[in-house]
């Protein structure tokens, strides 16, 4: 448990870096984030695999469907390990016994950077409006664009997740996978969405070479496009995670306020973890590397060039938004 | 001030200059007096030589990036003619500086005056020759080539070949050739950026030409590996010819791993049979001729170990640290926290720690070694590992040529020490 509390602290303490590696003078330095990303792998894999009784982090053991993919990670079923889903009352214990460290360890870990925090702190009542919403969701599927590629199952339910903004927290669970629908709080693990095997992949190393990626259906339903550009079946409450963000959270998912923060801070996980390009990858859609352009490479990751296809956030950064939304 | 912390510490080839860059874009140079027969006990003392802005800060517009103006490294060229000339380079351009003497200054001109004023030729009657007449001595640096537009990474080292005809800069993921005479294009000689960014897993940290063979050079990467490259082999030395990586210590692994791992610095011996690299906690030297490990291995502060992932909050972790050897190769440096510096002696395999601090820096004082104590019971010199001022780092020193006089540079200040007289 203390290995996860760390590895928790650990992932935000990079995620300050990362973030403040943006605003630095003289650019982004390549080798810093570099070390930093390969941090936040090792840490994002021990948070995901150190066991805790009472964590409900993967379906019922034998569940056929396959896992999201991380990009590189070879599929696998749930590892041992994993078992059969806590009682309801297990689900709902694991925020109870992680916030109070975790919130703490979070909020006072990125000292440098006064996102985070403000993250940690303000939850799910702060979830931004209007504009910003879009930016946030629009930034967040950019950032998931590699990884979400990557997922050659796309298939599967929590396939589709990578196209969930971070609205959508209150249909997810910790480790970022879409639920099958509205659940409340404390519903138990019944639903499909119980397959979420994207957790148990902590003992294989992840290759750091995802393979190619097709951002544009990403970058369509970045932009709202839709179920229809999602396969998945998970893709329903497309509609719901974004209308979410552009309304105050509602009393409802005050409940999860407090399983949210940590499973907010999955998800970063899985998305900055997955690959070290999430962090200075320019646009999922047109930017592609091509040669000259990519030669910018982390130059590039400013908030006016990454936003291309987005007017209203050429004067955002993403990273920021992606992070204070939480 | 900010801008004054010196960023990097070169003496020349002779060990009569002594070069510092900082982040404000200036370099100093110090100059050795000439010893006396006056004063022949009192050794040579380095004095300020001549001060230049070498880089100013710049602005890309087109990537809304700001470069800075800190110099990241300073290397000599071997003295040719009465001028000395040397590199200096940021994240984004180098530059060849001339720094030359003028003692003399022409009087006598026909159509100006003294004061430099226009004459008019009409009051002209007679002429004369002008003569060099001695005036005090004024060193003045001019910028001779500015070599920009070449990386879209931030440079880290350059190089100096033996030829004295080519030098080369490395950032991140590139490397490349230059000419003195060339400064419109360059040649790449290293390119390890992925076709797609998202497999960058190394990036190049350090990069050195062999001290005789204008062929060779090394490059030391963030994954803790040394690539031995032949220029002869191909024209893009993407391939090594000699690869050196120790393996992992399974038993360290950790999350920091990786970034300790990472090697700041790689410097060649002078005999050019070994290379040292320097990793966070530890200097290695390997022998050329075996590539599976090094032949020694140092402890610069491991016990810094069970400390990573506070060096990692404060960002201590990333600190680039550098080593030197001695003229004869048989002892190496290299900084700490707290402004020590740690010695290594290989041939006895002693070491030993040292401070750069005003306390203990009177003229001729010697400094007394220092202790770090890592168990409970600190003994009345030791210093508690907890104590540690991790603010005042070395990451800078250089050491003469020939003689046993280090150059220490401790944030803002510099340190010549020099070893006693008998």
């Amino acid at each position: 448990m203390e290995f996860k509390l760390e590895a928790h602290r650990i992932v935000s303490i990079s995620l300050g870096k990362i973030y403040n590696s943006r605003v630095q003078r003289g650019g982004i330095k390549l080798h810093k984030n570099l070390l930093v990303s390969l941090v936040l792998r090792s840490a994002r894999q021990v948070y995901l695999s150190d066991p805790c009784p009472g964590l409900y982090l993967a379906g019922p053991a034998g569940t056929p469907a396959p896992p999201p993919q991380q990009p590189g990670e070879p599929a696998a079923g749930p590892p041992a390990g994993w078992g059969e889903p806590p009682p309801p009352a297990a689900r709902a214990s694991w925020p109870e016994t992680e916030p109070q460290p975790e919130r703490s360890a979070v909020s006072e870990a990125p000292r440098v950077g006064d996102a985070v925090p403000a993250a940690t702190v303000t939850g799910v009542g702060d979830v931004p409006q209007g504009g910003e919403a879009d930016a946030a969701e629009a930034a967040w599927n950019r950032v998931d664009g590699p990884r979400q590629a990557a997922a050659g199952e796309a298939e599967d339910p929590a396939g589709g997740w990578g196209v969930f903004p971070l609205g959508s927290r209150a249909a997810r669970r910790p480790c970022g996978c879409p639920l099958g629908g509205q659940d409340p709080p404390g519903t138990p693990a019944a639903t499909p969405r119980a397959a979420c095997c994207c957790a148990p992949r902590p003992a294989e190393d992840e290759p750091p070479a995802p393979p190619a990626v097709c951002p544009r259906k990403r970058g369509a339903a970045g932009v709202g496009g839709g179920p229809a550009s999602c396969p998945a079946p998970g893709s329903t409450p497309l509609k719901k995670p974004r209308r979410n963000l552009e309304q105050p959270a509602s009393g409802g998912e005050d409940d999860d306020a407090e399983e949210m923060e940590t499973g907010n801070v999955a998800n970063l996980i899985s998305i900055f973890g997955s690959s070290f390009s999430g962090l200075l990858r320019k646009s999922p859609g047109g930017g592609r590397e091509e040669e000259e352009g990519e030669e910018s490479g982390p130059e590039a990751a400013e908030p006016g060039q990454i936003c291309c296809d987005k007017p209203v956030l050429r004067d955002m950064n993403p990273w920021s938004t992606a992070i204070v939304a939480f | 001030t900010l801008t004054d912390i010196i960023s990097t510490v070169e003496f020349n080839h002779t060990g009569e200059l002594l070069a510092t860059g900082d982040k404000g874009g200036r370099v100093v140079i110090f100059q050795r007096e000439q010893e006396s027969k006056n004063q022949i006990h009192r050794r040579g003392e380095y004095n300020v030589y001549s001060t230049f802005q070498s880089h100013e800060p710049e602005f890309d517009y087109l990537k809304s990036l700001e470069i800075e103006e800190k110099i990241n490294k300073i290397r000599w060229l071997p003295q040719q003619n009465a001028a000395y000339f040397l590199l200096s380079t940021n994240d984004k351009t180098v530059k060849l500086w001339k720094v030359s003497e003028r003692d003399k200054r022409p009087e006598g001109y026909n159509l100006k005056d003294e004061e430099g004023r226009l004459r008019d030729p009409a009051t002209i009657t007679t002429l004369r020759v002008p003569v060099l007449r001695p005036m005090d001595l004024m060193v003045e640096a001019t910028p001779r080539r500015v070599f920009a537009n070449a990386h879209t990474y931030h440079i880290n080292s350059i190089s100096v070949n033996s030829d004295y005809e080519t030098y080369m800069s490395a950032d991140d993921l590139r490397i490349n050739l230059w000419n003195f005479e060339i400064t419109n294009q360059s040649f790449n000689i290293v390119d390890i950026k992925p076709a797609n960014m998202e497999e960058l897993t190394e990036v190049i940290t350090a990069a050195e030409f062999h001290p005789h063979h204008c062929n060779t050079f090394v490059y030391s990467s963030s994954k803790g590996t040394i690539r031995l490259c032949d220029m002869r082999a191909s024209a893009l030395c993407d391939r090594h010819t000699k690869f050196f990586e120790e393996p992992e210590d399974p038993s360290n692994r950790s999350f920091f791993s990786e970034i300790i791992s990472s090697i700041s610095d790689v410097k060649f011996s002078h005999s050019g049979r070994y290379i040292m690299t320097r990793d966070y906690l530890t200097v290695k030297v390997w022998d050329l001729n075996m590539e599976n490990r090094p032949i020694e291995t140092y402890q610069v502060h491991d016990y810094l170990r069970s400390k990573l992932c506070s060096l990692y909050e404060n960002d201590c972790i990333f600190d680039k640290f550098e080593c030197v050897w001695n003229g004869s190769d048989s002892v190496i440096m290299t900084g700490s926290y707290n402004n020590f510096f740690r010695m290594f002696d290989r041939n006895t395999k002693r070491d030993v720690t040292l401070e750069a601090s005003r306390e203990n820096s009177k003229p001729r004082a010697i400094l007394k070694p220092r202790k770090v104590c890592v168990g409970g019971k600190r003994r009345k010199d030791e210093i508690s590992v907890d104590s540690l001022d991790f603010s005042k780092k070395i990451l800078h020193t250089a050491w003469h040529p020939s003689e046993n006089i280090i150059a220490v540079a401790a944030t803002n200040n510099l340190y010549i020490f020099q070893d006693k007289v008998n």
